[in-house]
Parts: C-alpha cells; sequence; structure tokens
C-alpha cells in the first residue's frame, strides 16, 4: 500500500529530515511511526501526501509513484490518502455537517451523494446528533472527530493521522484511538504519528521507531522504545 | 466532475467570498468605475471635439459674386460647372435679391457695412453662388477652378470664409486631449490593476485558512483559484454597470447645458454613446475583465504552491 526506498529529504543548506528510509506498509495495516521531536515523523507525514517532494528515493501509494507528483494530481492523490491534524484544521463559520461535506463540494461531489455519504461517516465517528453545531460547540474530542470524518468522505484507502491526540486528555485520546481502529477494521490502513507512549504501548500494533530521519526500530507488536 | 456542479459552486463560493469582504469588494468597485470614467471622458472629449470640427468645416463656403449684367445663361454654366466637380458638396444660386439679403446677413453685425449699403439707391450686388466644398483641402483647388475662363471674368468678387486657424486649434487641442488623456488611462490602469491585485490578495488572506483545507481535502488548483477570479468578475461586472448609469446621467445633464457651445448644434455626445453603446462596453469591459482576471489568477498563485 505504501512503499519507500531509499527516501531521504534534506532542507537546505544541509539539514537532514529523513536518511535513506526504506519501508513498506501493507493495505489494511495500523502503523505508529514514532520518536523523539526533530526524528523526522512530520517530514514523512509530509512526504506521503506530497506537501514535499523527497531530495532521493522513490514513493509509491497504492503502486503510484508519486515521487515526482504534478501539482495537477495532488487533489486525487488527497483524496485517497484521508488527513488528520493535531490542530484540527476546522472551518469556524462552518457547522460540522457543512465541514464535512465541504471536502466532498470541492471535489466536485454531486449533491445527491453528498446527502448520502455525510450522514453515514457522521454516524462513524458518532456525530450525527451533533451535525448542526459549530466547531467551538463541541470538545477536543468532538472536533478531532468531525476531521476524521471529514478525511473519510472520500473513501480513502490510506487515514494518516499526525498527531491526533496531541491537544486532547486521555478520555478523548482513548475515544479518538478506538475510532480509529474502528476504521482500521473497515479495511483502511492507519498511519498514527504519534509521541503519546501510552497509546502506543496500549495498540500492540506495528511501530515504525524514527531517530536522527532513519528507521531505528520496525517491529509487528512494537511498543513505543525508550530513547537509548 | 460535473462541469455544472462545479461551476454552480465556484459562482456559489465567488459570490460568499464577494460578500464576506463587501468593503474591500466595493472600494475595488469605485477605483475601477474611477478608471472606466477617466477612458469615457477622455472618449467623450474626444466626440465633442470631432463634432465641433465637424460644424466649423461645415460653416467653410466660397461665395462668388457675379457682375451686375453678367447674362443668366453665365451664371447657369458656372453653376453646372462647380455643381460637376467631386470635390463639391452643394452649390447654390443666388439672384441678386438673394445675394443682397444674404449679404445683409453675413454682415448684419457691421454696422459701417449697413451704414454703406443703405447709402445706395440701387442693390449693388449681382447674381452669387455658394460653394461648399467635401473636404477643407478641397477649396484651393475650387479657387483656382473658378478662375475658368467661361465664366472666371464675371466675377466681380470672391469670398473665401476660412475657419481654418480654428479648426488647427480645435484639432491641436483634441490632440492634446487624447496624449494627456491616454497618459491618464495609463496611470489608472495602473493603479486599478494594482488596487485590484491587492485587493483580492486581502480577500485571500482573509480566508487562508479555508484555501488550506481545501488543498488538503483534495480541491485542485483551479477550483481553489476560480471562486476569486469569478470574484474579480462580480467587481468588475458591478464597475461597468456604475460606470454605464453614470455616464448615461452625466450626458443628460451636460448635454443640453452644452449646446449654446456649438452654436446651437447638437454637441452629440448622447449619439455617439449611445450609438457605440455595445462597442464601447466590449471595449471596456473586455479590457476590464482581461485586466481583473490576471490580476486574481496572479494574486491566488501565491497561496497554492503544493
Amino acid at each position: 500500500m505504501i512503499r519507500l526506498e531509499g527516501v531521504s529529504k534534506i532542507y537546505p543548506p544541509d539539514v537532514h529530515g529523513l536518511r535513506d528510509i526504506t519501508l513498506d506498509i501493507d493495505p489494511g495495516e495500523f502503523v505508529s511511526i514514532v520518536g523523539q521531536s526533530g526524528a523526522g515523523k512530520t517530514t514523512l507525514a509530509r512526504l506521503l501526501i506530497a506537501e514535499e517532494q523527497p531530495t532521493r528515493g522513490k514513493i509509491e501509494i497504492g503502486g503510484w509513484d508519486i515521487t515526482r507528483i504534478r501539482s495537477r494530481r495532488i487533489p486525487d492523490l488527497r483524496r485517497q490518502v484521508g488527513v488528520v491534524f493535531q490542530d484540527f484544521k476546522l472551518l469556524p463559520k462552518k457547522t460540522v455537517w457543512e465541514n464535512v461535506t465541504f471536502a466532498l463540494e470541492v471535489s466536485g461531489v454531486p449533491t445527491r451523494r453528498i446527502r448520502d455519504v455525510t450522514p453515514q461517516v457522521l454516524k462513524i465517528v458518532g456525530l450525527e446528533e451533533k451535525a448542526e453545531r459549530f466547531p467551538y460547540q463541541l470538545s477536543g474530542g468532538e472536533q478531532q472527530r468531525v476531521v476524521i470524518a471529514r478525511a473519510l468522505v472520500h473513501r480513502p484507502k490510506i487515514l494518516l493521522a499526525d498527531e491526533p491526540t496531541g491537544n486532547l486528555d486521555s478520555i478523548n485520546t482513548r475515544d479518538i484511538i478506538d475510532l480509529l481502529l474502528k476504521i482500521n477494521a473497515f479495511g483502511t490502513t492507519i498511519v498514527l504519528v504519534t509521541h503519546n507512549r501510552e497509546v502506543v504501548n496500549a495498540l500492540r500494533r506495528r511501530v515504525i521507531t524514527l531517530a536522527n530521519g532513519q528507521v531505528a526500530a520496525d517491529h509487528k507488536e512494537g511498543k513505543y522504545l525508550l530513547p537509548t | 466532475m460535473s462541469i455544472a456542479i462545479t461551476s454552480g459552486r465556484i459562482v456559489s463560493y465567488a459570490w460568499k467570498n464577494f460578500a464576506r469582504n463587501a468593503w474591500i469588494g466595493l472600494a475595488t468597485v469605485f477605483v475601477l468605475v474611477l478608471a472606466l470614467l477617466s477612458v469615457n471622458v477622455l472618449v467623450g472629449v474626444s466626440a465633442m471635439l470631432d463634432r465641433a470640427v465637424t460644424i466649423l468645416e461645415d460653416k467653410i463656403d466660397i461665395s462668388v459674386y457675379f457682375k451686375n449684367d453678367t447674362p443668366e445663361a453665365v451664371l447657369q454654366q458656372a453653376q453646372f460647372f462647380m455643381a460637376g466637380l467631386p470635390q463639391v458638396r452643394e452649390v447654390s444660386l443666388l439672384n441678386s435679391d438673394q445675394a443682397l439679403d444674404a449679404f445683409k446677413e453675413r454682415h448684419a453685425n457691421d454696422p459701417r457695412i449697413m451704414e454703406a449699403l443703405a447709402e445706395l439707391d440701387q442693390n449693388p450686388l449681382g447674381a452669387s453662388l455658394v460653394i461648399r466644398g467635401r473636404k477643407p483641402d478641397d477649396y484651393p483647388f475650387l479657387l483656382e477652378a473658378l478662375k475658368n475662363p467661361q465664366f472666371g471674368s464675371a466675377i466681380e468678387s470672391k469670398t473665401y470664409d476660412d475657419h481654418a486657424e480654428a479648426i488647427r486649434q480645435v484639432r491641436d487641442i483634441g490632440a492634446s486631449a487624447r496624449l494627456f488623456g491616454a497618459i491618464l488611462i495609463a496611470i489608472f490602469a495602473l493603479f486599478s490593476a494594482m488596487i485590484v491585485y491587492n485587493a483580492i490578495r486581502v480577500a485571500i488572506y482573509t480566508q487562508r485558512e479555508e484555501i488550506g483545507v481545501m488543498r488538503l481535502v483534495g480541491a485542485s488548483s483551479s477550483f481553489v483559484r476560480m471562486p476569486f477570479v469569478v470574484e474579480g468578475l462580480f467587481i468588475a461586472a458591478l464597475a461597468l454597470v456604475l460606470t454605464a448609469g453614470v455616464v448615461a446621467a452625466t450626458i443628460a445633464f451636460l448635454e443640453p447645458r452644452l449646446i449654446p457651445f456649438f452654436d446651437g448644434s447638437d454637441p452629440g455626445l448622447r449619439l455617439f454613446f449611445y450609438g457605440r453603446f455595445w462597442y464601447l462596453l466590449a471595449a471596456e469591459g473586455g479590457t476590464l475583465v482581461v485586466l481583473v482576471t490576471i490580476s486574481s489568477w496572479a494574486a491566488v498563485g501565491k497561496y497554492l504552491k503544493r
């Protein structure tokens, strides 16, 4: 599903974000990418949604080489890779319903399909009763669930969650992780970028540990390794 | 992706953008109206100057006074000959009484001539021929043509009402006005382009969050860009409509007041603007649309990097 071959990212003049990363993520996997600040987690996430291009190496998503993807193809990629960020990125003047449908509207999805799909994803994230509320009327966990709903409306093959629990308390963190597991159970590949040790250790799923821009460890049922 | 659905949403987003940034939009409209008005003032002044030249040119003629005893056949021959020249627009033959009336009318404001005329017992004038040429440049040729030996010797005198100096002055004013106007239009166009560009940039800055989300959830660059371009077109359309209204009101107010300056003739403003309405709309609207589209397109481009 996701394949990186010898991927490096160097920021001018000579700052290495990633060094010669090679890894494969299979369809349906739930993978946590962990590491300290500056380890290269966010750089890797940005490469996966083509916000940046690698300096060297090759990146494939579902067999599609996105290493040198053209700008006009990026929207296609982003409909296949749903993204969830720590800072939510919700539109404050739009309701829950409008925030979710916005993703479909800007992609040219017909109105009838929008009316079909939106209640389904709001049900998955448990917000069907709060569709008419604005983001400021929701808790942090609920806002993050709206973001997940928005990421799901395109039925992406991959959901990339970059520190999705960074702004949440432990209860909301548990809810969001449970929701990601539920989405994973439907067959969506989940890439969770986090530095939350408790979450990673509780998941008992594959863990890729980055350190200094390199893969320091990759365990099938891994744990968050303490830095050495 | 359906073109109809996408177009509808682009127009809808553009309208929302315009409504959210109404004050910036109206300020931009105001500047565009000023720019368009400067163009139309120049066009109007140019039209009035052309009209003034036409009126002056229309007043040029040659009056040929024949000797008192000139036979009718010679007069007819002179009229026939002159009327046959392609440079001649109109020839009128006046008998001695009509010539006297015309002379009196022409010199009505000159008391010395009128007094001298009153002293005479009989009509001193013979028949006369009034000749109007097609172009001011034709008159030297017509004066030469009057030396035709068949009737030249019967001519007592000739007066050539030459308005060449006045025409030259009007044309000089016209040329200066056009030059000054062109410079003014260039400056306004530059300012308009900069203001439109910056107004759109401000509009985009206020919506940078929304643009970021649009990019994140898979909106194409054109879908992000087009609402801002369409918003620019709304602004351009509003500016055009307002300018048309101001121009129409100005013509209605100004034209009756200008008639005395045109010797009682129609200054031709209404005729000029209304007769060329679609042409002017297409020329000014087309230029404005190009200006606004390029400005909007360039302003959004900065926010569309990956």
